[in-house]
């Protein structure tokens, strides 16, 4: 066998640091949309309106039952014909919208790991300790600043080794990002490799540079997490 | 003296029934300011369900609660309001487990009674001093005993000013070498004139610091009076086999 890890390096290295800030930059908004995302839904299904928690629980469940490469596709090529023709519908001639494959990407990163992260905040909130609520009521906080000044903190705080996994997750699930079009790390090594045959070389690479971004991390959420017992 | 102080809570025909179980029967009680209460009686008589009707962390099913005249169960009232001067101390201590002694102390009169930082700390050290706990005030509850949580959190309760404080159990969660620190505590509160309606066991704290002793059971106030009478010559039989098991 004759491997070329030169050519390979010196070719689709540079082209996979690029790479890099896509990924990163993908996962770093769509981590913080997804928190978002998680608190306002969680804290809607604990709502006491049965309306709104219907249409959250089901809205979590499509989430949740549906791959997210599925989603991403859906986003990208399915939402456009639909506004389209919600548009062409209003009058518009030829509307033609398109998302950008990178905006797409994001959009469907952060909804899906959002209704996830909504679980893990949900089950946060509701097991805080109710003598926890009960002593800021008694000294005079209103229910609505228990839940913000007391039971929300904490619930945040107790999440925060679940979230590190889900970071950790996300910046591997980006890859999904290449069926889309997005220039993450898996499109250029394929295009790479399919140019080049160096299959072996190419991919071997982008396994090493996905543990390189995501091993460091792994290491900083467990000293977290150890932090995080002590305190507690 | 007692006996002429104003009126601070007048509470009349108070019940509450969770279902078909009543744990609370036509109950009674007035309370005057300066007074310190002591509710005594067997598990399950219903002593917390009625400390928490009170401060409204439950809804009475029938009765009235007045408090300085006003009528606590009016649909008009500001129940957080009402609430921050009616301070409660809990068995379980439940401090805030995020925030260290001091935060503990200050969050609810920064927020509430709108204090600036510097001054609700500089309260808040006076009071932890009164507690004894001036040395642990950037420590976090996590690291404290049982003892010293119980003193935060009545220090964090008086931060409020309340005008009465409730305690449901306070020292029951305790190591029995830790009740005294909490019991002095108490007592010195109580020299000092707050009115307090304190649930207890300890049949010697009620004895020493009682203007008046309760005796409840099954949901209803069976015997009422002044700690001699009810701990030296208690009428009802059932306070009597109550004590007789206690005070052995
Ligand atoms: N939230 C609730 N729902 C249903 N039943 C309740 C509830 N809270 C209390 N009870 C019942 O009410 C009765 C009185 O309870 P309560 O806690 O007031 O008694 P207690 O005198 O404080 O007892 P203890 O000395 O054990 O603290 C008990 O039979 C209890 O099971
Ligand atoms: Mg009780």
């Amino acid at each position: 066998m004759n491997l070329k890890w030169g050519d390979a390096l010196h070719t689709l290295g540079p082209s996979l640091i690029q790479g890099v800030g896509v990924v990163l930059e993908a996962t770093i908004i769509s981590f913080l949309l997804a928190n978002l995302i998680g608190l306002l839904v969680a804290i809607c299904r604990l709502s006491k309106l049965k309306i709104s928690r219907g249409i959250f629980v089901t809205l979590v469940e499509i989430i949740r039952g549906t791959p997210l490469l599925v989603q991403l596709f859906y986003i990208y090529y399915v939402i456009p014909l639909l506004l389209d023709g919600l548009f062409e519908s209003l009058g518009m001639s030829n509307p033609n919208i398109q998302f950008s494959a990178l905006a797409a990407g994001i959009a469907g990163l952060s909804i899906n790991y959002g209704a996830y992260i909504s679980e893990v905040f949900r089950s946060a909130i509701l097991t805080i300790d109710r003598g926890q609520k009960e002593s800021g009521l008694a000294l005079g906080f209103s229910a609505r600043q228990v839940l913000r000044k007391i039971v929300i903190p904490q619930a945040l705080r107790n999440s925060i080794p679940v979230l590190g996994n889900y970071l950790v997750m996300m910046i591997k699930d980006t890859s999904l990002l290449a069926v889309i079009s997005v220039s993450e790390l898996l499109l250029r090594t394929q295009t790479y490799a399919s140019q080049t045959f160096e299959t072996i070389e190419s991919y071997t690479i982008l396994a090493v540079v996905y543990l390189i971004l995501s091993l460091p991390l792994s290491h900083i959420m467990k000293l977290i997490e150890k932090k995080f017992h002590i305190s507690n | 003296m007692i006996e002429t102080a104003p009126k601070m809570l007048e509470i009349s025909n108070l019940s509450k029934n969770y279902g078909q179980n009543h744990v609370l029967k036509d109950v009674n009680l007035t309370v005057r300011q300066g007074e310190v209460v002591c509710i005594i009686g067997p598990s399950g008589s219903g002593k917390s369900t009625f400390l928490r009707c009170i401060n409204l962390l439950e809804q009475p099913t029938a009765g009235k609660i007045y408090y300085r005249e006003k009528n606590v169960l009016d649909h008009s009232l500001n129940v957080s309001a009402y609430r921050q001067k009616v301070g409660m101390v809990f068995q379980g201590y439940y401090l805030f487990a995020f925030k260290n002694v001091i935060d503990n102390i200050t969050m609810a009169p920064i927020s509430l009674l709108k204090k600036s930082r510097a001054e609700a700390e500089e309260e808040a050290l006076t009071l932890l001093t009164k507690v004894g706990l001036a040395n642990k005030k950037l420590v976090y509850p996590a690291s404290l005993s049982g003892g010293q949580k119980q003193r935060v959190a009545i220090a964090r309760a008086l931060a409020m000013h309340p005008d009465l404080l409730l305690f449901d159990e306070p020292t029951s969660a305790l190591d029995p070498e830790l009740v005294g620190e909490v019991l002095k505590v108490m007592k010195n509160l109580a020299d000092e004139g707050m009115t307090m309606v304190v649930v207890t066991h300890e049949m010697s704290f009620a004895r020493e610091v009682a203007d008046r002793v309760i005796f409840m059971e099954g949901g209803y106030i069976v015997e009422q009076g002044k700690p001699t009478e009810i701990f030296e010559n208690p009428q009802n039989e059932r306070t009597q086999k109550f004590l007789a098991r206690y005070l052995k």
